[in-house]
């Protein structure tokens, strides 16, 4: 039989452990997140022998800190990457003509997406570029909520930078509330972004889905 | 390697502390000189209010630990405490409702803090002096004269900037607040705030503030301590001019202004129903088991977590109770801003309300992921009828 597709390399190792680490970390954060937002009471038994909210707080915590990790990694893979450095991919958008095209492609208007050569397509790059932004805001937000309880080590040196953005924004309940809201645009990003996966793959046939976990992507043989 | 570590911080600390106490003596020693005689004997107005010596002991005590000093500092307070009525004040009223100047006088049990502040050589405050008209504007006139860059204004109530300021105006001359702001504020060796109101604007800069009400710093440009709290506790007005009688400077501040010393960690720090917030139990409504219990006042909308201050610490009322162990949640009243950004006050804080509507930021987020959802459900579908058979 002739072999119609090929296989390629589209992302790292490096890369995808960073994707799925985020995933897992956003996850657990939503839910940790939501817990402490409208926390359970448990009625019964002693004070003393419950610790949950303290055990969901110090999981969000903990995952928070991940993300900041993650998320400075991802950054330096953005730049630094030997397989792949995309910050420029993250400004395909700029090209406003495949921009329309994609945005036709994407109403079913047309029925072939435009060609590009950048790593990301011009709405993911959009896309990509609002996440990264979330992700430093809820960060930043996250780093000064925290630093407020804690006054020692990496949180107490963090909260003494950060303590004139808490002041800009008007107080730790601004803060807190603009933590809240962000929340709800990952949210909206997950809903989008798994759907976009399912759906080019079952459109364009090039194993996107699967691509996350093998780092490669199928080419057409012209 | 650890030990000997710790006894030459030991000793580092004991050398500063001994170079501030030299430092606090000479200062002493200044203002003994300086400023005018006191005009009561402290200690006999304490005997006479039946507060004992060994009462006031344990007040230094308790003033220098509050004022994060060492014990070595006890004598040095208790003198500031004799010299308090030596530092003249001028107290000036703005846009408030003299709800501090009432809290700090009318307490049943005097404490030493409230004995102090009554025994304050006052050369001017609009609510308890006699004089009136022309004859409050020339005592106002003669005391920044007379204590020129020795006096300490002290400030309640924010102030209106709205129609060049003549939303407010004071005295048989009609000046503005600004004016008498200014006019004193420039003579003044120090500059305190008492309340949210001159820290913060208060309650008339909430949204949509129509006499456009700031911050005395705001509305000055000059740099105030200011002991936020509506009202704010004695013990952190008076401990920050004992620090002042004591070293002759203002204690360090935050990044709003306030003492660091008395607002330096939030109310969810020192709460003592913080360990229920830990365990999961939090009061669902109000008069429920969990209230009766003395749960965590979270959900009801407690902004402890918020806030900075001390009320937890140092308790009102002759430290017989304070808002939360009274049973209901803080409403944040130290920070700037409060009336707006800590709404709603008995409902935690992502329950805001937007528009006429009844929608939180909840009900408008889980009705746009609907949205989402639906949307590219029917994206699917029509996908599959557009791409069909590829």
């Amino acid at each position: 039989m002739e072999k119609k597709f090929t296989s390629e390399k589209e992302w790292s190792v490096a890369m995808r452990i960073n994707h799925w680490a985020m995933a897992i970390s956003i996850f657990i954060l939503i839910a940790t997140g939501f817990c402490i937002a409208e926390p359970f009471t448990i009625a019964s038994g002693e004070t003393v022998d419950k610790f949950l909210m303290g055990n969901i707080r110090y999981a969000h915590i903990l995952f928070g800190v991940f993300l900041v990790f993650l998320f400075l990694w991802r950054i330096y893979l953005a730049f630094f990457s030997r397989f792949h450095a995309d910050w420029k991919d993250f400004f395909a958008w700029t090209d406003i003509k495949t921009t329309i095209d994609q945005i036709k492609f994407y109403l079913l208007i047309k029925k072939e997406g435009p060609e590009y050569k950048t790593l990301y397509g011009p709405m993911q790059s959009l896309a990509y570029t609002g996440l990264m932004f979330m992700v430093f805001v809820i960060v930043i937000t996250g780093l000064i909520l925290m630093g407020a309880g804690y006054h020692a080590g990496f949180t107490a040196i963090a909260y003494k930078i950060l303590r004139p953005v808490e002041k800009i924004m008007g107080g730790l309940s601004v803060v807190r509330y603009v933590h809240h809201i962000f929340t709800w645009f990952f949210i909206l990003f997950i809903v989008a972004h798994i759907y976009m996966a399912f759906w080019y793959d079952a459109i364009l046939k090039k194993g996107t889905v699967s691509s996350m976990i093998s780092g490669n992507i199928f080419k057409k043989l012209k | 390697m650890a030990k000997g570590k710790s006894s030459e911080y030991k000793k580092m600390i004991d050398t500063q502390y001994r170079d501030l106490m030299k430092h606090c003596q000479v200062h002493m020693e200044k203002i003994e000189k300086d400023l005018p005689e006191p005009r009561e004997d402290f200690l006999a107005v304490l005997k006479e209010r039946g507060v004992s010596r060994r009462d006031f002991i344990k007040w230094t005590s308790a003033m220098t630990a509050a004022l994060m000093l060492p014990p070595m500092f006890r004598p040095m307070v208790a003198k500031a405490a004799e010299n308090f009525s030596r530092l003249p004040i001028i107290w000036l009223h703005f846009a408030e409702c003299t709800g501090c100047s009432e809290a700090f006088l009318r307490s049943s049990y005097p404490n030493v803090d409230n004995i102090l502040l009554e025994t304050i050589s006052l050369e001017y405050h609009e609510t308890l002096m006699a004089a009136s008209g022309y004859q409050a504007e020339q005592n106002l006139e003669k005391a920044v004269k007379d204590f020129s860059g020795k006096f300490i204004c002290v400030i309640e109530g924010g102030i209106p900037r709205g129609l060049h300021g003549k939303y407010l105006t004071l005295g048989p001359k009609g000046k503005t607040g600004i004016e008498v702001a200014k006019e004193v504020a420039k003579k003044a060796a120090a500059v305190l705030c008492i309340g949210t109101c001159s820290s913060f604007g208060g309650v008339q800069a909430a949204s949509p503030n129509p006499t456009d009400a700031v911050s005395v710093k705001k509305a000055i440009g000059v740099s105030t301590v200011n002991i936020a709290g509506c009202p704010p506790n004695a013990v952190n007005f008076t401990g920050t001019l004992l620090h002042y009688l004591m070293f002759g400077a203002l204690p360090a501040l935050d990044n709003l202004g306030r003492p660091i010393w008395a607002y330096g960690k939030r109310i969810h720090d020192y709460c003592e129903r913080r360990p229920h917030f830990d365990a999961s139990e939090f009061v669902e409504e109000w008069g429920d088991q969990g209230a009766l219990k003395g749960w965590c006042l979270y959900k009801m909308g407690c902004k402890g977590p918020y806030t900075y201050a001390n009320c937890g610490k140092v308790r009102f009322n002759d430290g017989i109770s304070w808002p939360i162990m009274a049973g209901h949640g803080c409403i944040g009243c130290t920070e700037a801003d409060f009336w707006d950004t800590m709404a709603p006050y008995e409902k935690p804080l992502p329950d805001k309300i937007y528009g006429g509507g009844e929608k939180t930021v909840d009900n408008i987020g889980i009705a746009l992921t609907g949205v989402a959802v639906a949307g590219v459900a029917a994206h699917a579908v029509a996908s599959g009828i557009r791409h069909k058979g590829e």
